[in-house]
């Protein structure tokens, strides 16, 4: 199997030297910076969102509104590795983990557009379901909590879902901040190899691999919401 | 009981839906209210629970007035059942936990008080087989015979009732009224806006036709069905009957 010219290259770029094992820490660098800026996205985002949708007694916007406008604006409307390089090199740079900063970073990041989705999850539940709530009785805060927020949950799952594997994706830039994430693993390997073609789609084969995976998932989760729909 | 002064309500300051409505409502009165499309009987009927804010004028409930800023709406909304168009069942909830929620998060009755309470009025509507499922399962006539007891369950001193068979199939319309009747019979305070003639000149104490923003006739269900005295009401009354 490795006589071949395509075999030589594939035993030097994964196998030889226990190479693999570098994809796999890069990968799993990866993997900690989605997951922890996904932790805080969803935090910061469903913040953000109810400080969005908040208004006061006559029904116009609050200042919270206005704030969480400004940030949603603000990161939508400059690019992330930029955002990445400020946090590194500016704000939090007194800071020696990478991973730290990334994550707060892309997490700061993932927030505006968690945000949005959260949003629309919860003005997607129909609007009868609130003035039945008020109609009994209960106050906003209750109306949101046992009836409004649990149906707005199965609306917000998938998208949220979407959310995470683009976070896998955008997390490549982290080499930026000298992390050594999959991406960058596999541009270091092509100047150790003399060789960009193998480990470039070895990295890119990776990649895919962990999204198909969780795009699966994903579908799986969305169909057995579907079933349990009460609506 | 509930008192309407001066009542003008406009959308987006354009939009002129009341046009200063006068009206009192006694206690154990049944008031159908019929009109037109767009005549302002819906938006009078959620002005009165506060669904719709007034624009100006005042709404007073058991000698309060309600459209005072001050005054807890929540509290005043206890007191007031409403039945939707659209039934507007709790979808996350089991049609048990749909009639207990509010009685027991309002901590007006301990969780088996108000099953105990829920039981009896499913019982009432001949649908206690269906406390556990979920409303997506139910018909349109279920749906609302729910609506109305979840309402119930509260205690209310008055039930409003949005065009509650409106959106339901013909054949599904007679439990419903069927219910709203035995509820009049039992000595219910009653506002409903509806299409239901039928039921109007059956169940009604008071008749009202509002047209354009507001009230222009009132009257005994026999008087108004059978010599109408306005020119619109008649062109409306030949239209539907």
């Amino acid at each position: 199997m490795f006589e071949t010219e395509l075999g030589r290259k594939i035993y030097a770029a994964f196998i030889d030297k226990d190479r693999w094992q570098l994809y796999f820490a890069g990968l799993s660098v990866t993997m900690q910076v989605a997951l922890f800026a996904a932790i805080i996205g969803i935090v910061l985002g469903t913040i953000v969102a109810f400080m969005k949708l908040s208004v006061n007694k006559s029904g116009k916007p609050t200042i919270f509104s206005y704030i969480a406008n400004i940030y949603i604006d603000i990161i939508r409307g400059t690019p992330s590795v930029l955002q990445l390089l400020i946090m590194w090199f500016v704000i939090l740079s007194s800071w020696k983990n990478g991973i730290a900063v990334a994550s707060i970073s892309f997490g700061i990041n993932s927030g505006a557009y968690v945000a949005e989705i959260v949003r629309a999850g919860i003005l997607a539940v129909d609007k009868g379901q609130t003035e039945a709530g008020r109609s009994v009785g209960l106050s906003n805060l209750q109306t949101m909590r046992y009836i409004v927020i649990p149906q707005a949950f199965k609306n917000v799952l998938p998208p949220l879902g979407n959310e995470f594997i683009v976070l896998i994706k955008e997390t490549a830039i982290v080499g930026y901040v000298s992390l050594r994430d999959l991406t960058r693993t596999a541009h270091q390997m092509t100047s150790t190899l003399y060789d960009a073609f193998t480990p470039l789609i070895g990295a890119a084969v990776i990649y895919f691999v962990v999204i198909k995976i969780l795009t699966i998932l994903l579908a799986k989760l969305e169909r057995r919401l579907r079933k349990s729909d009460n609506r | 009981m509930i008192i309407v002064k001066d009542l003008h309500k406009t959308f987006d300051d354009e939009l002129h839906v009341l046009k200063g409505v006068n009206y009192h409502i006694h206690q154990g009165e049944k008031i159908v209210i019929v009109g037109p499309s767009g005549s302002g009987k819906s938006t009078f009927l959620r002005c009165l629970n506060l669904l719709e804010r007034p624009t100006s004028g005042e709404i007073w409930f058991d000698g309060q007035n309600i459209t005072d800023p001050r005054t807890d709406i929540n509290k005043v909304r206890e007191h007031l059942g409403m039945v939707f168009q659209h039934f507007n069942l709790f979808n996350n909830l089991t049609i048990m936990e749909n009639i207990t929620l509010a009685p027991t998060k309002l901590k007006l009755q301990t969780a088996e008080e108000a099953k105990e309470n829920a039981l009896k009025l499913l019982e009432r509507v001949g649908l206690t087989d269906k406390a556990d499922v979920y409303p997506s399962s139910l018909s349109g006539g279920q749906k609302q015979r729910i609506a109305i007891v979840r309402s119930l369950a509260m205690n209310p001193k008055v039930m409003l009732f949005d065009e509650p068979t409106s959106a339901l199939d013909p054949e599904m319309v007679g439990e419903v009224l069927e219910v709203m009747k035995e509820l009049a019979t039992a000595g219910m305070t009653m506002v409903v806006v509806t299409h239901e003639m039928g039921f109007a000149r059956e169940v009604g104490t008071k008749v009202l036709f509002m047209d354009g923003g507001n009230i222009l006739e009132e009257n005994t269900p026999k008087e108004f069905f059978e010599h109408p005295q306005s020119q619109r009401l008649q062109d409306f009354l030949s239209k539907v009957l």
